[in-house]
Protein backbone atom coordinates (compact mmCIF):
# COMPACT_ATOMS: atom_id res chain seq x y z
CA UNK A 1 0.00 0.00 0.00
CA UNK A 2 1.83 3.10 -1.27
CA UNK A 3 0.84 6.50 -1.39
CA UNK A 4 1.82 9.21 -3.69
CA UNK A 5 3.89 12.17 -2.22
CA UNK A 6 6.23 14.14 -4.83
CA UNK A 7 5.20 13.67 -8.25
CA UNK A 8 8.50 13.97 -11.02
CA UNK A 9 9.13 17.43 -11.50
CA UNK A 10 9.82 17.71 -7.52
CA UNK A 11 11.81 14.83 -7.39
CA UNK A 12 14.03 15.90 -10.61
CA UNK A 13 14.82 19.28 -8.51
CA UNK A 14 15.91 17.31 -5.47
CA UNK A 15 17.88 15.02 -7.54
CA UNK A 16 18.78 18.03 -9.58
CA UNK A 17 19.95 19.95 -6.16
CA UNK A 18 21.94 17.13 -4.76
CA UNK A 19 24.10 16.62 -7.34
CA UNK A 20 24.67 20.88 -8.03
CA UNK A 21 24.63 21.27 -3.99
CA UNK A 22 27.40 18.21 -3.43
CA UNK A 23 29.51 19.49 -6.82
CA UNK A 24 29.83 23.12 -4.88
CA UNK A 25 30.61 21.86 -1.65
CA UNK A 26 33.52 19.63 -3.11
CA UNK A 27 34.57 22.56 -5.17
CA UNK A 28 34.51 25.27 -2.66
CA UNK A 29 35.24 23.61 0.45
CA UNK A 30 38.14 21.99 -1.48
CA UNK A 31 39.06 25.77 -2.23
CA UNK A 32 38.69 27.11 1.31
CA UNK A 33 40.90 24.31 2.45
CA UNK A 34 43.39 24.11 0.21
CA UNK A 35 46.49 25.08 2.90
CA UNK A 36 45.62 21.56 3.92
CA UNK A 37 45.84 18.21 2.89
CA UNK A 38 42.10 17.11 2.97
CA UNK A 39 41.65 20.93 0.87
CA UNK A 40 44.40 19.69 -1.81
CA UNK A 41 42.80 16.12 -2.21
CA UNK A 42 39.40 17.42 -2.20
CA UNK A 43 40.08 19.61 -5.57
CA UNK A 44 41.98 16.90 -6.97
CA UNK A 45 39.01 15.46 -7.86
CA UNK A 46 37.71 18.65 -9.62
CA UNK A 47 41.05 18.93 -11.59
CA UNK A 48 43.15 21.46 -8.99
CA UNK A 49 42.67 24.51 -7.52
CA UNK A 50 42.25 26.77 -10.75
CA UNK A 51 39.39 24.25 -11.80
CA UNK A 52 37.83 23.72 -9.56
CA UNK A 53 36.22 27.86 -9.51
CA UNK A 54 35.66 26.98 -13.52
CA UNK A 55 33.19 24.26 -12.34
CA UNK A 56 32.29 26.11 -9.43
CA UNK A 57 31.53 28.76 -11.33
CA UNK A 58 29.16 27.29 -14.00
CA UNK A 59 27.46 24.87 -11.80
CA UNK A 60 26.50 27.79 -9.79
CA UNK A 61 25.15 29.46 -13.06
CA UNK A 62 23.04 25.73 -13.74
CA UNK A 63 22.03 26.45 -10.20
CA UNK A 64 20.92 29.58 -10.65
CA UNK A 65 18.78 28.67 -13.51
CA UNK A 66 17.44 25.44 -11.67
CA UNK A 67 16.39 27.99 -8.67
CA UNK A 68 14.85 30.19 -11.56
CA UNK A 69 13.09 26.96 -13.35
CA UNK A 70 11.87 26.03 -9.43
CA UNK A 71 10.94 29.49 -9.39
CA UNK A 72 8.27 29.75 -12.31
CA UNK A 73 7.08 26.16 -11.33
CA UNK A 74 6.53 27.38 -7.51
CA UNK A 75 4.44 30.37 -9.27
CA UNK A 76 2.45 28.35 -11.56
CA UNK A 77 1.11 25.49 -8.81
CA UNK A 78 -0.88 29.00 -7.58
CA UNK A 79 -4.53 28.76 -7.82
CA UNK A 80 -5.68 32.59 -8.62
CA UNK A 81 -8.77 31.32 -8.32
CA UNK A 82 -8.11 30.20 -4.72
CA UNK A 83 -5.19 32.49 -3.64
CA UNK A 84 -5.23 32.58 0.12
CA UNK A 85 -5.94 28.49 0.14
CA UNK A 86 -3.06 27.99 -2.46
CA UNK A 87 -0.48 30.05 -0.57
CA UNK A 88 -1.70 30.10 3.15
CA UNK A 89 -3.17 26.27 2.58
CA UNK A 90 -2.18 22.91 4.02
CA UNK A 91 -0.87 22.05 0.66
CA UNK A 92 1.73 25.31 0.84
CA UNK A 93 4.91 25.25 2.35
CA UNK A 94 4.53 28.83 3.87
CA UNK A 95 5.28 28.80 7.37
CA UNK A 96 1.92 29.13 9.37
CA UNK A 97 1.04 29.70 13.04
CA UNK A 98 -0.04 25.94 12.99
CA UNK A 99 3.84 24.98 12.85
CA UNK A 100 4.84 26.75 15.51
CA UNK A 101 2.22 24.80 17.43
CA UNK A 102 3.21 22.04 15.62
CA UNK A 103 6.86 22.02 16.84
CA UNK A 104 5.72 22.76 20.25
CA UNK A 105 3.25 19.85 20.35
CA UNK A 106 6.32 17.43 18.86
CA UNK A 107 8.73 18.86 21.35
CA UNK A 108 6.57 17.81 24.49
CA UNK A 109 6.12 14.35 22.60
CA UNK A 110 9.64 13.34 22.68
CA UNK A 111 9.73 14.19 26.11
CA UNK A 112 7.01 12.06 26.66
CA UNK A 113 4.12 14.72 26.88
CA UNK A 114 0.77 14.48 25.22
CA UNK A 115 0.75 13.04 21.35
CA UNK A 116 2.49 13.64 18.40
CA UNK A 117 1.09 16.61 16.70
CA UNK A 118 -1.36 15.99 13.64
CA UNK A 119 0.95 16.89 10.69
CA UNK A 120 -0.43 17.76 7.53
CA UNK A 121 1.28 17.14 4.29
CA UNK A 122 4.06 19.18 4.72
CA UNK A 123 6.51 19.05 8.46
CA UNK A 124 7.74 22.23 9.81
CA UNK A 125 10.94 20.75 9.50
CA UNK A 126 10.38 19.86 5.86
CA UNK A 127 8.91 23.30 5.05
CA UNK A 128 12.20 25.03 7.16
CA UNK A 129 14.46 22.64 5.01
CA UNK A 130 12.82 24.39 1.98
CA UNK A 131 13.12 28.09 3.14
CA UNK A 132 16.68 27.71 4.03
CA UNK A 133 17.62 26.18 0.58
CA UNK A 134 15.28 29.20 -1.07
CA UNK A 135 17.04 32.11 0.84
CA UNK A 136 20.63 31.26 0.68
CA UNK A 137 20.65 30.13 -2.56
CA UNK A 138 20.23 33.61 -3.86
CA UNK A 139 22.51 34.92 -0.89
CA UNK A 140 25.10 32.52 -2.52
CA UNK A 141 24.49 33.64 -6.32
CA UNK A 142 24.44 37.32 -5.93
CA UNK A 143 27.80 37.33 -3.72
CA UNK A 144 29.19 34.37 -5.33
CA UNK A 145 28.93 36.46 -8.77
CA UNK A 146 30.22 39.80 -6.87
CA UNK A 147 33.62 37.76 -6.09
CA UNK A 148 33.66 36.51 -9.92
CA UNK A 149 33.30 39.99 -11.00
CA UNK A 150 35.13 42.17 -8.41
CA UNK A 151 36.06 44.81 -11.40
CA UNK A 152 32.06 44.99 -12.41
CA UNK A 153 31.12 45.01 -8.55
CA UNK A 154 33.57 48.18 -7.49
CA UNK A 155 31.44 49.90 -10.52
CA UNK A 156 28.69 50.00 -8.19
CA UNK A 157 30.24 49.56 -4.93
CA UNK A 158 33.23 50.28 -2.77
CA UNK A 159 36.10 47.87 -2.85
CA UNK A 160 35.23 46.69 1.24
CA UNK A 161 32.08 45.49 -0.24
CA UNK A 162 34.18 42.97 -1.41
CA UNK A 163 35.66 41.69 1.83
CA UNK A 164 31.53 41.35 3.26
CA UNK A 165 30.81 39.32 0.32
CA UNK A 166 32.99 37.13 0.67
CA UNK A 167 32.17 36.41 4.36
CA UNK A 168 28.62 35.92 3.39
CA UNK A 169 29.55 33.77 0.43
CA UNK A 170 31.49 31.28 3.30
CA UNK A 171 29.34 31.53 6.27
CA UNK A 172 26.53 30.79 4.38
CA UNK A 173 27.96 27.96 2.42
CA UNK A 174 28.92 26.44 6.06
CA UNK A 175 25.96 27.31 7.51
CA UNK A 176 24.18 25.30 4.39
CA UNK A 177 26.53 22.35 4.47
CA UNK A 178 26.57 21.53 8.11
CA UNK A 179 22.65 21.40 8.17
CA UNK A 180 22.54 19.43 5.27
CA UNK A 181 24.83 16.84 6.99
CA UNK A 182 24.53 17.26 9.93
CA UNK A 183 20.34 17.64 10.42
CA UNK A 184 18.99 16.88 6.79
CA UNK A 185 20.97 13.38 6.69
CA UNK A 186 19.87 12.78 10.11
CA UNK A 187 16.09 13.47 9.34
CA UNK A 188 16.79 11.43 5.67
CA UNK A 189 18.77 8.50 6.82
CA UNK A 190 19.54 8.25 10.66
CA UNK A 191 16.04 8.80 12.05
CA UNK A 192 14.35 5.43 13.26
CA UNK A 193 11.61 6.55 11.19
CA UNK A 194 13.23 6.49 7.60
CA UNK A 195 16.21 3.81 8.41
CA UNK A 196 18.10 3.14 6.19
CA UNK A 197 16.70 5.69 4.10
CA UNK A 198 13.44 7.83 3.08
CA UNK A 199 12.55 6.81 -0.27
CA UNK A 200 9.86 8.89 -0.80
CA UNK A 201 12.18 11.71 -2.58
CA UNK A 202 13.25 8.77 -5.25
CA UNK A 203 10.67 6.72 -5.52
CA UNK A 204 7.86 9.25 -5.07
CA UNK A 205 5.76 7.09 -2.54
CA UNK A 206 5.66 7.14 0.87
CA UNK A 207 4.01 3.41 2.91
CA UNK A 208 0.45 4.20 3.83
CA UNK A 209 1.10 3.00 7.45
CA UNK A 210 4.01 5.38 7.69
CA UNK A 211 2.32 8.19 6.01
CA UNK A 212 -0.76 7.75 8.15
CA UNK A 213 1.60 7.90 11.59
CA UNK A 214 3.59 10.69 11.02
CA UNK A 215 0.88 12.53 8.44
CA UNK A 216 -2.34 11.70 10.12
CA UNK A 217 -4.29 14.99 8.95
CA UNK A 218 -2.85 14.88 6.01
CA UNK A 219 -4.45 11.02 4.94
CA UNK A 220 -7.20 12.30 6.74
CA UNK A 221 -7.73 15.48 4.34
CA UNK A 222 -7.14 13.31 1.19
CA UNK A 223 -9.85 10.75 2.16
CA UNK A 224 -12.43 13.57 3.00
CA UNK A 225 -11.28 15.32 -0.26
CA UNK A 226 -11.60 11.52 -1.85
CA UNK A 227 -8.20 11.90 -3.32
CA UNK A 228 -6.95 9.11 -1.14
CA UNK A 229 -7.56 5.96 -3.72
CA UNK A 230 -6.48 8.20 -6.46
CA UNK A 231 -3.27 8.71 -4.92
CA UNK A 232 -3.01 5.53 -3.99
CA UNK A 233 -2.86 4.23 -7.71
CA UNK A 234 1.24 3.88 -7.57
CA UNK A 235 3.34 1.30 -8.49
CA UNK A 236 6.27 0.07 -6.33
CA UNK A 237 9.84 0.93 -7.25
CA UNK A 238 11.72 -1.27 -9.64
CA UNK A 239 14.18 -3.39 -8.27
CA UNK A 240 16.86 -1.81 -10.41
CA UNK A 241 15.93 1.88 -9.86
CA UNK A 242 15.67 1.12 -6.01
CA UNK A 243 19.06 -0.62 -5.65
CA UNK A 244 20.45 2.52 -8.46
CA UNK A 245 18.93 5.07 -5.51
CA UNK A 246 20.19 3.27 -2.75
CA UNK A 247 23.54 3.41 -4.00
CA UNK A 248 23.63 7.14 -5.08
CA UNK A 249 21.97 8.13 -1.76
CA UNK A 250 24.87 6.34 0.32
CA UNK A 251 27.01 7.90 -2.49
CA UNK A 252 25.97 11.27 -1.53
CA UNK A 253 25.63 10.54 2.27
CA UNK A 254 29.60 9.73 2.35
CA UNK A 255 30.44 12.12 0.66
CA UNK A 256 28.81 14.61 2.66
CA UNK A 257 30.13 13.09 5.92
CA UNK A 258 34.01 13.26 4.48
CA UNK A 259 33.47 16.92 4.15
CA UNK A 260 32.12 17.03 7.46
CA UNK A 261 34.38 15.40 9.36
CA UNK A 262 37.15 16.55 8.16
CA UNK A 263 36.11 20.18 7.74
CA UNK A 264 35.84 19.89 11.42
CA UNK A 265 39.33 17.84 11.68
CA UNK A 266 41.14 20.72 9.88
CA UNK A 267 38.85 23.49 10.25
CA UNK A 268 41.67 24.92 12.66
CA UNK A 269 44.80 24.87 10.17
CA UNK A 270 42.96 27.24 7.68
CA UNK A 271 44.63 30.69 7.93
CA UNK A 272 41.46 32.75 6.43
CA UNK A 273 38.33 32.29 8.40
CA UNK B 1 -16.37 40.28 -22.71
CA UNK B 2 -14.76 37.68 -24.62
CA UNK B 3 -12.62 40.02 -26.72
CA UNK B 4 -12.18 42.72 -24.35
CA UNK B 5 -10.54 39.62 -22.39
CA UNK B 6 -8.49 38.73 -25.51
CA UNK B 7 -7.22 42.38 -25.77
CA UNK B 8 -6.17 43.07 -22.58
CA UNK B 9 -4.57 39.48 -22.79
CA UNK B 10 -2.73 40.89 -26.22
CA UNK B 11 -2.15 43.91 -24.32
CA UNK B 12 -0.30 42.02 -21.69
CA UNK B 13 1.51 39.74 -23.76
CA UNK B 14 2.83 42.93 -25.64
CA UNK B 15 3.84 44.73 -23.00
CA UNK B 16 5.80 41.56 -21.71
CA UNK B 17 7.69 41.34 -25.20
CA UNK B 18 8.25 44.46 -24.75
CA UNK B 19 10.09 44.47 -21.53
CA UNK B 20 12.14 41.82 -22.65
CA UNK B 21 13.22 43.21 -25.78
CA UNK B 22 14.06 46.66 -23.55
CA UNK B 23 16.23 44.43 -20.80
CA UNK B 24 17.87 42.45 -23.99
CA UNK B 25 18.79 46.74 -25.43
CA UNK B 26 19.93 47.29 -21.85
CA UNK B 27 22.32 44.13 -21.59
CA UNK B 28 24.04 45.25 -25.03
CA UNK B 29 24.88 48.59 -24.06
CA UNK B 30 28.57 48.41 -22.60
CA UNK B 31 29.03 49.40 -19.16
CA UNK B 32 31.21 52.43 -18.13
CA UNK B 33 34.94 51.57 -17.15
CA UNK B 34 35.64 53.77 -14.64
CA UNK B 35 38.75 55.72 -15.80
CA UNK B 36 41.60 53.43 -13.86
CA UNK B 37 44.75 54.66 -15.11
CA UNK B 38 44.79 58.44 -13.44
CA UNK B 39 45.62 59.31 -9.80
CA UNK B 40 42.53 60.90 -7.75
CA UNK B 41 42.42 63.23 -5.23
CA UNK B 42 42.71 61.75 -1.37
CA UNK B 43 39.51 62.09 0.22
CA UNK B 44 40.74 63.32 3.59
CA UNK B 45 44.44 64.27 4.34
CA UNK B 46 46.45 65.84 1.63
CA UNK B 47 50.02 66.00 3.14
CA UNK B 48 52.03 68.54 1.70
CA UNK B 49 54.99 67.79 2.41
CA UNK B 50 56.04 69.37 -0.59
CA UNK B 51 55.09 72.75 -2.70
CA UNK B 52 52.17 72.33 -4.13
CA UNK B 53 51.81 73.66 -7.37
CA UNK B 54 47.74 73.73 -7.79
CA UNK B 55 48.15 73.04 -11.21
CA UNK B 56 47.89 68.86 -9.64
CA UNK B 57 44.56 69.51 -8.26
CA UNK B 58 42.70 70.99 -11.41
CA UNK B 59 43.88 67.57 -12.91
CA UNK B 60 42.56 65.19 -10.46
CA UNK B 61 39.45 63.00 -10.77
CA UNK B 62 37.26 62.76 -8.43
CA UNK B 63 37.28 60.02 -6.13
CA UNK B 64 34.52 56.66 -6.43
CA UNK B 65 35.20 55.29 -2.84
CA UNK B 66 34.00 55.30 0.49
CA UNK B 67 36.22 54.07 3.03
CA UNK B 68 35.16 51.39 5.44
CA UNK B 69 37.73 51.90 8.00
CA UNK B 70 36.65 54.76 10.01
CA UNK B 71 39.81 56.67 11.97
CA UNK B 72 42.47 59.43 11.93
CA UNK B 73 45.32 58.27 10.27
CA UNK B 74 48.69 58.57 12.87
CA UNK B 75 46.47 59.54 15.96
CA UNK B 76 44.09 56.16 16.69
CA UNK B 77 45.60 52.81 16.67
CA UNK B 78 43.39 50.33 17.55
CA UNK B 79 40.64 50.95 20.40
CA UNK B 80 42.93 53.37 22.43
CA UNK B 81 44.07 56.46 20.83
CA UNK B 82 47.30 58.62 21.78
CA UNK B 83 47.91 61.91 21.22
CA UNK B 84 48.97 63.60 18.49
CA UNK B 85 52.95 63.96 19.37
CA UNK B 86 53.15 60.66 20.48
CA UNK B 87 51.63 59.18 17.03
CA UNK B 88 54.01 61.38 15.33
CA UNK B 89 57.19 58.98 16.78
CA UNK B 90 55.06 55.73 16.98
CA UNK B 91 53.43 55.55 13.62
CA UNK B 92 55.61 55.33 10.30
CA UNK B 93 52.98 55.63 8.21
CA UNK B 94 53.81 58.97 6.61
CA UNK B 95 57.40 58.60 6.14
CA UNK B 96 59.60 58.09 3.03
CA UNK B 97 61.22 55.01 3.93
CA UNK B 98 58.45 53.78 6.63
CA UNK B 99 61.82 51.54 8.42
CA UNK B 100 64.13 54.39 8.42
CA UNK B 101 66.34 54.31 11.87
CA UNK B 102 65.05 50.83 12.69
CA UNK B 103 67.77 48.41 14.14
CA UNK B 104 69.25 45.38 12.44
CA UNK B 105 66.54 46.10 9.92
CA UNK B 106 68.22 44.15 7.04
CA UNK B 107 68.94 41.21 9.28
CA UNK B 108 64.94 41.03 9.88
CA UNK B 109 61.87 39.08 7.06
CA UNK B 110 58.71 41.24 6.99
CA UNK B 111 56.59 38.61 8.92
CA UNK B 112 58.92 38.52 11.71
CA UNK B 113 57.38 42.06 12.79
CA UNK B 114 53.82 41.71 10.76
CA UNK B 115 52.45 38.50 11.43
CA UNK B 116 49.41 39.03 11.38
CA UNK B 117 49.61 40.64 7.86
CA UNK B 118 50.94 37.42 6.53
CA UNK B 119 47.21 36.08 6.77
CA UNK B 120 45.95 37.23 3.63
CA UNK B 121 44.08 36.11 0.68
CA UNK B 122 46.84 37.39 -1.56
CA UNK B 123 49.69 35.51 0.18
CA UNK B 124 47.77 32.32 1.14
CA UNK B 125 46.16 31.85 -2.06
CA UNK B 126 47.81 33.21 -4.86
CA UNK B 127 51.26 33.09 -3.23
CA UNK B 128 52.16 37.03 -3.92
CA UNK B 129 55.25 38.13 -1.45
CA UNK B 130 55.09 41.52 0.68
CA UNK B 131 57.36 43.15 -1.94
CA UNK B 132 55.26 42.77 -4.93
CA UNK B 133 53.05 44.86 -3.42
CA UNK B 134 54.24 47.46 -1.11
CA UNK B 135 57.84 47.65 -3.55
CA UNK B 136 61.36 47.23 -2.99
CA UNK B 137 63.90 49.26 -0.48
CA UNK B 138 63.31 51.30 0.61
CA UNK B 139 59.46 51.04 1.36
CA UNK B 140 57.51 54.01 1.78
CA UNK B 141 54.91 54.61 4.23
CA UNK B 142 51.64 53.75 2.36
CA UNK B 143 50.60 57.20 3.26
CA UNK B 144 53.73 59.16 2.25
CA UNK B 145 52.33 61.31 -0.51
CA UNK B 146 54.70 59.48 -3.33
CA UNK B 147 54.15 56.31 -2.60
CA UNK B 148 52.83 53.82 -4.72
CA UNK B 149 50.73 52.57 -2.07
CA UNK B 150 49.20 55.55 -1.47
CA UNK B 151 45.02 55.02 -1.83
CA UNK B 152 45.10 58.18 -4.57
CA UNK B 153 46.86 55.83 -6.97
CA UNK B 154 47.16 52.71 -5.28
CA UNK B 155 44.42 51.47 -7.62
CA UNK B 156 46.66 51.88 -10.94
CA UNK B 157 50.40 51.68 -9.38
CA UNK B 158 49.93 48.50 -7.81
CA UNK B 159 46.55 46.65 -8.75
CA UNK B 160 46.47 46.94 -11.42
CA UNK B 161 49.27 45.34 -12.44
CA UNK B 162 47.51 42.25 -12.31
CA UNK B 163 43.66 43.17 -12.15
CA UNK B 164 43.72 45.09 -15.46
CA UNK B 165 41.25 47.89 -14.93
CA UNK B 166 41.35 48.36 -11.28
CA UNK B 167 39.83 51.54 -10.31
CA UNK B 168 39.83 53.42 -7.32
CA UNK B 169 36.58 52.08 -5.88
CA UNK B 170 38.54 48.50 -6.04
CA UNK B 171 41.28 49.21 -4.58
CA UNK B 172 39.39 50.14 -1.09
CA UNK B 173 39.03 46.09 -1.19
CA UNK B 174 41.27 45.32 2.29
CA UNK B 175 43.72 42.74 1.27
CA UNK B 176 45.00 42.69 4.86
CA UNK B 177 41.52 41.92 6.39
CA UNK B 178 41.16 42.31 10.03
CA UNK B 179 40.11 39.78 11.85
CA UNK B 180 36.30 39.55 11.63
CA UNK B 181 35.46 39.06 15.30
CA UNK B 182 37.64 41.10 17.14
CA UNK B 183 36.28 44.25 19.10
CA UNK B 184 38.81 46.40 17.41
CA UNK B 185 36.85 45.54 13.73
CA UNK B 186 33.85 46.83 15.46
CA UNK B 187 35.67 49.82 15.69
CA UNK B 188 37.61 50.02 11.93
CA UNK B 189 35.15 47.58 10.40
CA UNK B 190 32.07 47.43 11.80
CA UNK B 191 30.11 46.05 8.79
CA UNK B 192 32.78 42.77 8.67
CA UNK B 193 32.03 42.62 12.54
CA UNK B 194 28.60 42.76 12.34
CA UNK B 195 28.61 40.22 9.13
CA UNK B 196 30.80 37.89 11.16
CA UNK B 197 28.89 37.84 14.56
CA UNK B 198 25.52 37.68 13.19
CA UNK B 199 26.03 35.13 10.31
CA UNK B 200 27.90 32.97 13.56
CA UNK B 201 24.68 33.81 15.18
CA UNK B 202 22.75 32.63 12.57
CA UNK B 203 24.97 28.95 12.05
CA UNK B 204 25.05 28.64 16.02
CA UNK B 205 21.30 29.11 16.11
CA UNK B 206 20.39 27.05 13.83
CA UNK B 207 22.31 24.11 14.87
CA UNK B 208 21.91 24.29 18.51
CA UNK B 209 18.01 24.00 18.18
CA UNK B 210 18.39 21.12 15.42
CA UNK B 211 20.76 18.81 16.61
CA UNK B 212 19.38 18.36 20.09
CA UNK B 213 15.96 18.21 18.10
CA UNK B 214 16.57 15.71 15.92
CA UNK B 215 18.06 13.44 18.61
CA UNK B 216 15.02 13.99 21.15
CA UNK B 217 12.95 12.89 17.89
CA UNK B 218 15.69 10.28 17.00
CA UNK B 219 15.39 8.66 20.91
CA UNK B 220 11.56 8.88 20.76
CA UNK B 221 11.42 6.85 17.79
CA UNK B 222 13.74 4.24 18.93
CA UNK B 223 11.88 3.69 22.11
CA UNK B 224 8.54 3.12 20.36
CA UNK B 225 10.57 0.75 17.74
CA UNK B 226 12.30 -1.30 20.63
CA UNK B 227 10.23 -3.64 22.15
CA UNK B 228 12.07 -4.22 25.86
CA UNK B 229 10.79 -2.16 28.40
CA UNK B 230 13.55 -0.19 29.40
CA UNK B 231 13.22 2.80 27.18
CA UNK B 232 9.89 3.25 28.55
CA UNK B 233 11.10 3.31 31.59
CA UNK B 234 14.28 6.06 31.13
CA UNK B 235 11.18 7.65 29.48
CA UNK B 236 9.14 8.11 32.19
CA UNK B 237 12.14 8.61 34.06
CA UNK B 238 13.13 11.60 32.14
CA UNK B 239 9.27 12.58 32.34
CA UNK B 240 9.43 12.97 35.72
CA UNK B 241 13.19 14.70 35.89
CA UNK B 242 11.50 17.27 33.09
CA UNK B 243 8.24 17.76 34.91
CA UNK B 244 10.40 18.22 38.60
CA UNK B 245 12.77 20.76 36.69
CA UNK B 246 9.48 22.32 35.50
CA UNK B 247 8.27 22.95 38.60
CA UNK B 248 11.05 23.87 40.35
CA UNK B 249 11.75 26.96 37.77
CA UNK B 250 8.22 27.63 37.88
CA UNK B 251 8.41 27.90 41.18
CA UNK B 252 11.60 29.83 41.94
CA UNK B 253 10.67 31.98 39.12
CA UNK B 254 7.48 32.93 41.02
CA UNK B 255 9.27 33.29 44.07
CA UNK B 256 11.26 35.89 42.57
CA UNK B 257 8.76 37.56 40.96
CA UNK B 258 6.80 37.90 44.20
CA UNK B 259 10.33 39.21 45.95
CA UNK B 260 10.53 41.66 43.34
CA UNK B 261 7.00 43.09 43.48
CA UNK B 262 8.02 43.23 47.57
CA UNK B 263 10.85 45.29 46.46
CA UNK B 264 8.62 47.55 44.60
CA UNK B 265 7.14 49.02 47.54
CA UNK B 266 10.59 51.05 47.89
CA UNK B 267 9.40 52.89 44.96
CA UNK B 268 6.36 54.37 46.93
CA UNK B 269 7.74 58.22 48.16
CA UNK B 270 7.49 57.73 52.09
CA UNK B 271 9.23 53.99 51.67
CA UNK B 272 11.96 55.60 49.28
CA UNK B 273 12.36 58.49 51.72
CA UNK B 274 12.91 55.89 54.64
CA UNK B 275 15.08 54.06 53.52
CA UNK B 276 17.41 56.63 52.19
CA UNK B 277 17.02 58.06 55.95
CA UNK B 278 18.35 55.13 57.14
CA UNK B 279 20.96 54.23 54.29
CA UNK B 280 21.94 58.35 55.58
CA UNK B 281 21.65 57.06 58.65
CA UNK B 282 24.22 54.35 58.24
CA UNK B 283 27.00 56.28 56.54
CA UNK B 284 27.05 58.90 59.35
CA UNK B 285 27.31 56.31 62.11
CA UNK B 286 30.51 55.14 59.51
CA UNK B 287 31.86 58.35 59.40
CA UNK B 288 31.89 58.41 63.52
CA UNK B 289 33.09 55.45 63.94
CA UNK B 290 36.32 56.53 61.61
CA UNK B 291 36.66 60.02 62.96
CA UNK B 292 36.57 58.74 66.61
CA UNK B 293 39.05 55.84 65.46
CA UNK B 294 42.54 56.32 67.28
Amino acid sequence: MLLKRFNRIQRLFHLFLIITFLIQAGTGFGRLFITTDFGRSLTSIFGGYETAIVVHFWVGILMMAGFTVHTIYLVTRINRRDLVNSILGPDSLVLGPQDAQHLFQRILWTMGFGSSPQLDRWAYWEKFDYWSVFWGLPLLAVTGIMLKFPLLTTLFLPGWALNISGLLHRAEAILAASYIFIVHFFIGHLRPASFPMNEAMFSGNVPLEEAVKEKPAWVERLRQEGRLLELMKVRPPALWYRVLYFVFGYTALGFGIYILINGIVYGRYIQLH
Amino acid sequence: MKEAVTRVRLVYIGGAVGLLIGLAVILTVPVRLARGQEEVTSKIYRYRERVATGYYEGYEVSPRRARAILETPGIKRGLFPYGSSSAMVRIRARLPDSHKGLKFYYRNTCIECHPEQARNIHSVRAGITCRQCHGPEPIPAINHYYSAMNTIRRHSYVCAKCHEGATAAFASFYVHEPPAASLETRESFPALFYTYWGMLLLLVGTLAFFIPHSVMVGLRELSEHLSFSVPHTLMVGLRDVFKKLVFFMSHSFLAGFRKFSQKLSFFKPQNFLAGYRKLFKKKEAFKNETDNAP
